[in-house]
């Protein structure tokens, strides 16, 4: 007999009442606070490499240390020389997969990375502020601007830090390997107390 | 009589007896009084005050006790360097008294007295001065040296400082990273005008002030000095550019500007470290004015000339009520004038200039009078000094510059031999008005941005540097340290038994060494040190600064401490069901779940499954992948099959064993590899550096996949059965599943779940890497599912274990930094005939050597002992190896051991000695195979 797809979890403890999202437990919260700190874990994380040159790289668009968002709606990062993490909705990283298939570009890997990684946003005006005690990367708009990616230690953690801003407020959303996910989190939030960072619950993007 | 606390307490505070009228520059708000106490003693004071401004304006004038003689001691600067206001805050010892500000309900005490602070016994010390000076402890407590325990214990009795309360509460210290174009420390007008220029040609600029306000000397400056400073404050508030930093300090410079910054006055954060990477520094500290060294020079009342226009001009206090003034230069003029304004009785005024000079201040517990060179005795209760500065050149001195000593200014200046991005401004550099100085602030601000790449900028203007009386010592001795209790005597006594140097002076007699770190000390350390032997301050040179500029605690120095720990998704399930956490590197693993012993022979007799998502795993995809594993692993890999496993070794280029492990081919170019749980992230590295180094021509990636899988043994004779009830898509008979092989299906409603066959308990198991969300779902649907089977999770001491009756080796644990893959019992696996392979040389070098050690199986005679691991291998007295595993096997109701012995001893049979930490020898023997427990294998190939 065939069983159902069980319930996915995040390496984050969910705080506040949950919920089920696209086959995953997640924090029903909602915050408005000035600065709030969410996991993204549920969102679709894909790994491509490729030769910098070829069909992929042309087709994603963004070089190492960038970001954009595509007609779908899907951040595409430049995560390193010939690397690029595709994220998008809760379910599907297949469809993302799809989308870079393209033969004869030399070795392409294509690699659904959703449940090894954990992955936060930092949403606020201090947000540059909380993560500037953690990460020694020059955080300002000359330097990291809007849709900037970039990899550093972050609380002593290896990270994938994008900017992402949503409706013009500093954003940042961190990704590294999922068990030391509640680590980086806890450390955001013990960042942001200065600045009265709440938890805010899943939403997209 | 004594005078309970609680009635001192209750008592009304006494009347601000010292408080001026309304003072233009005045930084205290009348309008908000506060309380506090001082000595259990009620008192008041105002927002704005510091806790010394606040007691003088009361009247008091005697702060502290010094160090080694507990002699009185009152307001010297009235600043942060005061070595007279150094108080226990509440919980806080060792605060700098005149520059913290006071808050409302401060509990403020003296340190270092008893039985109080007026009657101090430990002044008796002073009796006896003559036999303390310097050297004292390094010649009294020599001999004998068996009683230097005991002398510490006593001597450490009598260190000074507050005390910490085992009750107090901690608080909270953290950290930042920056990233200015330019940071300049000090805010006075030069310091004010580079900020502003340096911003004004684009550069973003922190300005760091030591005090709580901008603007240096311009503070107490005249009605023109305060309206250019309210100019200069607000065109730094308006500047986006600048972010401005009070009551913080940069404390020291490192290599390419690397800036530590000790910020305070935050609202949740006690001290924060804010680590700057800068273009440019400009160091801007002004200058620092120097004490007068005569007898009576360290009793409350002999002041500074900046003190006494600090306490009049900013507090509103009167600092006494008839004063003499020594005076060298406009400086000290201008505190003879403020005092007049004040209302204090100018008993005299002595113009060092013509020559005038006092001998001694008199007085027990404060002045009284002072005894002039001319032979005059004046009655007074305050003695000003005016006699000269001090350049406080210590961040440039941390950036490779040394200071040199200009006879006509009487004192230390920078030398030209700054490096690029480091650049001095205003009084530091030379003298000028404030006006010339706010200018040449302006001219290096600039400059210092055109070095960080914002404007062209131009060098600076020189600025004029006055000349100066040359005035260090009276006809008298006085103290030199005020800090450390060193006197003009000490340094001339140290001189007079060879102590020649400035750095020799230092270490014997501790001059410069206290909390201040020389800033009002070391010229006067090196002019009585130059007296004493003749030769000339020049010659003779400064002391090294080194950071901190000004003291740190140590908890801003430790910040938060980050310290990653990694957590398998069980994780929750293990703390709920009492594992016991076993650290092993960042990760937190479930050790037992009470009984380890107990764990293992269920594994033995049905089913347990333990969480192994440590385990390292790296997904290899490409056509090149044989090639690779080829070079990395010691065997060969060119043909293995899909859906098949293959154990590998790895060694290192010098031939020893590095990391082992299986990796398993689930597709025509899709591998995944395993290896150690704390090999994981070196055996990445090593493969990537292989792969870009020496081969970026094969087509190969890498990618981590450690935790995107949550990994699960199921170990035991049940473990089919198990498997079965929960898997779908995978046939599990012995037959279309092997041993050593690997397939891809559905468990417990999970798909592209990997299921390996391998077995490092020595039982029919299966290791199961599902994706890490449905990990927890997975752990309980088999041992829901299992109930009846008797499914148990197990810990990693059980794993241990049953690998231990197995024989299997943990690289790391029975092998070490030297151990060849030969003396492993790991040569059949090496294949010289590949066409490369990581350490071949050397491992064909170790094929021609032979064995030297071996890694055996060895059972204690008696079998109720297990030897410590690492216990010594003997013969006679020689080390001839070493047990590297050992536990009781609860299978053979026994000890087992691994080990490593000489080659000579390895034989089956052979009985060797074993050396116990409690230094009893017992006799093991050599067993024939690795493994204790099925040594055919026949338990793992069903």
């Amino acid at each position: 007999m065939s069983e159902a797809l069980p319930i996915a979890r995040s390496p984050l403890r969910a705080a506040g009442p949950v919920e089920t999202r696209s086959g995953w437990e997640v924090s029903a919260l909602r915050s408005d606070a000035a600065l709030r700190l969410a996991d993204r874990t549920p969102m679709a994380k894909v790994l491509v490499r490729a030769p910098g040159g070829g069909q992929v790289a042309a087709r994603l668009g963004v070089t190492n240390g960038s970001a954009r968002r595509d007609e779908h709606g899907t951040l595409i990062v430049g995560s390193g020389p010939g690397d690029w993490l595709l994220l998008g909705a809760p379910g599907c990283a297949a469809e993302l997969a799809a989308r870079v298939e393209v033969e004869d570009d030399g070795l392409v890997s294509v690699l659904d990375y959703t449940h090894g990684r954990a992955l936060m946003r930092l949403t606020g005006p201090a947000a540059a502020q909380t993560l500037a005690k953690l990460c020694p990367i020059d955080l300002s708009d000359r330097h990291t601007p809007d849709h900037t990616a970039f990899r550093s230690s972050v609380a002593q953690v290896a990270t994938d830090v994008v900017r992402d801003d949503v409706d013009g407020t500093a954003s940042y959303l961190l990704h590294c390997e999922r068990s030391s996910g509640q680590h980086l989190f806890d450390a955001l939030y013990d960042a942001g107390g200065e600045f009265g960072i709440e938890p805010d619950g899943f939403a997209e993007p | 009589m004594k005078v309970p606390t609680s009635a001192r307490r209750s008592a009304p505070p006494p009347e601000q007896i010292c408080r001026l009228p309304v003072q233009p520059g005045e930084l205290i708000e009348r309008g908000q009084p506060l309380s506090f106490t001082w000595n259990g003693r009620a008192h008041t004071g105002y927002e704005g005050d510091t806790i010394a401004s606040a007691l003088a304006g009361s009247g008091v004038r005697i702060f502290s006790r010094s160090f080694k003689y507990h002699r009185p001691r009152g307001i010297l600067t009235a600043s942060g360097l005061d070595p007279g206001c150094t108080m226990q805050v509440g919980d806080e010892p060792n605060v700098r008294a005149a520059a913290r500000r006071l808050a409302d309900g401060m509990d403020v005490r003296p340190q270092n007295v008893w039985p109080s602070l007026r009657y101090d016994v430990g002044s008796a010390n002073q009796l006896v001065g003559r036999f303390l000076t310097a050297g004292f402890y390094y010649k009294t407590f020599m001999k004998p040296q068996r009683l230097w325990p005991a002398y510490e214990r006593i001597l450490g009795g009598f260190a000074p400082g507050g005390r910490i309360p085992r009750t107090a509460e901690a608080d909270y210290y953290d950290q930042r990273y920056a990233h200015p174009d330019v940071v300049v420390a000090g805010a006075g007008p030069a310091g004010l005008g580079a900020a502003l220029a340096a911003a004004q040609a684009g550069a973003r600029v922190i300005l760091v002030e030591e005090e709580y306000e901008l603007g240096g000397c311009l503070r107490w400056g005249d009605a023109a000095e305060l309206a250019l400073l309210d100019e200069l404050r607000a065109a730094v508030d308006a500047s986006p550019d600048i972010e401005v930093l009070v009551d913080s300090v940069v404390a020291g410079r490192y290599d390419d500007n690397w800036i530590s910054i000790l910020q305070r006055g935050l609202a949740r954060v006690a001290e924060r470290l804010i680590k700057a990477r800068a273009k440019a520094l400009v160091v801007a500290p002004g200058l620092i004015e120097r004490p007068y060294v005569f007898a009576g020079n360290d009793l409350p009342g002999v002041m500074l000339g900046t003190a006494v226009r600090r306490l009049i001009n900013l507090y509103a206090v009167r600092p006494g009520a008839r004063a003499v003034v020594l005076s060298a230069n406009p400086e000290g003029d201008a505190a003879v004038a403020d005092l007049r304004r004040a209302g204090v009785e100018i008993a005299a005024v002595l113009d060092a200039r013509r020559g005038e000079d006092v001998r001694r201040a008199v007085g027990g517990s404060g002045v009284k009078a002072v005894e002039v060179a001319d032979g005059r005795r004046i009655e007074c209760d305050l003695l000003v000094t005016s006699i000269g500065w001090t350049a406080p050149t210590s961040l440039l001195n941390m950036a490779g510059a040394r200071p040199w000593y200009d006879p006509a200014a009487a004192r230390f200046r920078p030398g030209d031999d700054l490096p690029e991005g480091v650049l001095a401004a205003g009084g530091l550099v030379g003298d000028g008005t404030v006006e010339e100085l706010v200018a040449h602030g302006r001219a290096v601000g600039a400059a210092a941005a055109a070095t960080a790449g914002f404007g062209a900028g131009r060098p600076p203007p020189a600025l004029d540097v006055r000349t100066h009386p040359a005035l260090f010592r009276a006809s008298t001795h006085g103290m030199v340290d005020f800090t450390e209790d060193v006197s003009s005597q000490d340094i001339l006594a140290a001189a007079a038994e060879g102590y020649d140097s400035s750095e020799l002076v230092k270490r014997y007699t501790t001059a410069t060494m206290g909390p201040t770190q020389g800033k009002l000390e070391t010229v006067n350390t090196v002019a009585v040190l130059a007296e004493a032997t003749g030769r000339r301050i020049d010659e003779l040179g400064t002391t090294v600064w080194r950071p901190p500029y000004a003291p740190i605690s140590l908890g801003a120095l430790a910040g938060r401490t980050h310290e990653p720990v990694r957590h398998s998704p069980m994780q929750s399930w293990h703390e709920a069901h009492g594992a016991a956490p076993l650290i092993a590197g960042a990760w937190i693993r479930p050790d037992h779940y009470g009984d380890a012993q107990a764990e293992a022979r269920h594994v033995r007799e049905q089913v347990g499954i333990i969480d192994v998502t440590p385990l390292g795993k790296l997904d290899l995809r490409g056509p090149d992948v044989p090639k690779l594993l080829n070079l990395v692993y010691v065997n060969k890999w060119s043909k293995l099959e899909i859906g098949s496993v293959r154990y590998g070794v790895m060694c290192a280029e010098d031939g020893v064993v590095m990391d082992d492990g299986v990796t398993g081919r689930l597709g025509p170019e899709r591998y995944l590899m395993s290896t150690t749980s704390s090999g994981a992230a070196a055996v990445w590295e090593h493969l990537e550096g292989w792969l870009q180094t020496e081969h970026p021509d094969w087509a190969v990636h890498i990618a981590p996949l450690t935790t995107y899988y949550a990994s699960i043994n199921v170990a035991g004779p049940h473990s089919r059965e198990l498997l079965a009830r929960i898997t779908e898509g995978v046939d599990l008979s012995p037959d279309a599943f092997p041993y050593m092989r690997v397939r891809t299906g559905r468990i417990a409603g999970v798909d592209e779940c990997l299921m390996w066959r391998i077995g490092f308990t020595g039982e029919l198991s299966y290791e199961l890497h599902v994706p890490a969300s449905y990990g927890v779902h997975v752990w309980q649907a088999l041992l829901e599912r299992g109930a009846d089977l008797g499914t148990a999770a197990f810990g990693v001491e059980a794993q241990r274990i049953l690998r231990l009756e197995k024989g299997h080796l943990i690289v790391a644990q029975d092998t070490d930094g030297l151990t060849k893959p030969y003396e492993a019992g790991l040569g059949t696996l090496v294949k010289l005939d590949k066409d490369d392979l990581v350490g071949r040389p050397e491992l064909v070098w170790q094929q021609q050597l032979g064995e030297q050690q071996r890694l055996v199986a060895l059972q204690p005679e008696d079998g109720s002992i297990v030897p410590a691991e690492a216990s010594q291998i003997v013969r006679g007295t020689a080390i001839v190896g070493r047990i590297t595993s050992s536990r009781f096997s609860p299978t053979l109701d026994r000890s087992v051991c691994l080990g490593t012995v000489e080659v000579a001893l390895a034989e089956p049979g052979s009985v060797v000695t074993v050396l116990l930490p409690d230094a009893r020898r017992i006799r093991a023997t050599v067993m024939p195979e690795l493994a204790h427990v099925d040594p055919e294998g026949r338990r793992l190939r069903v």
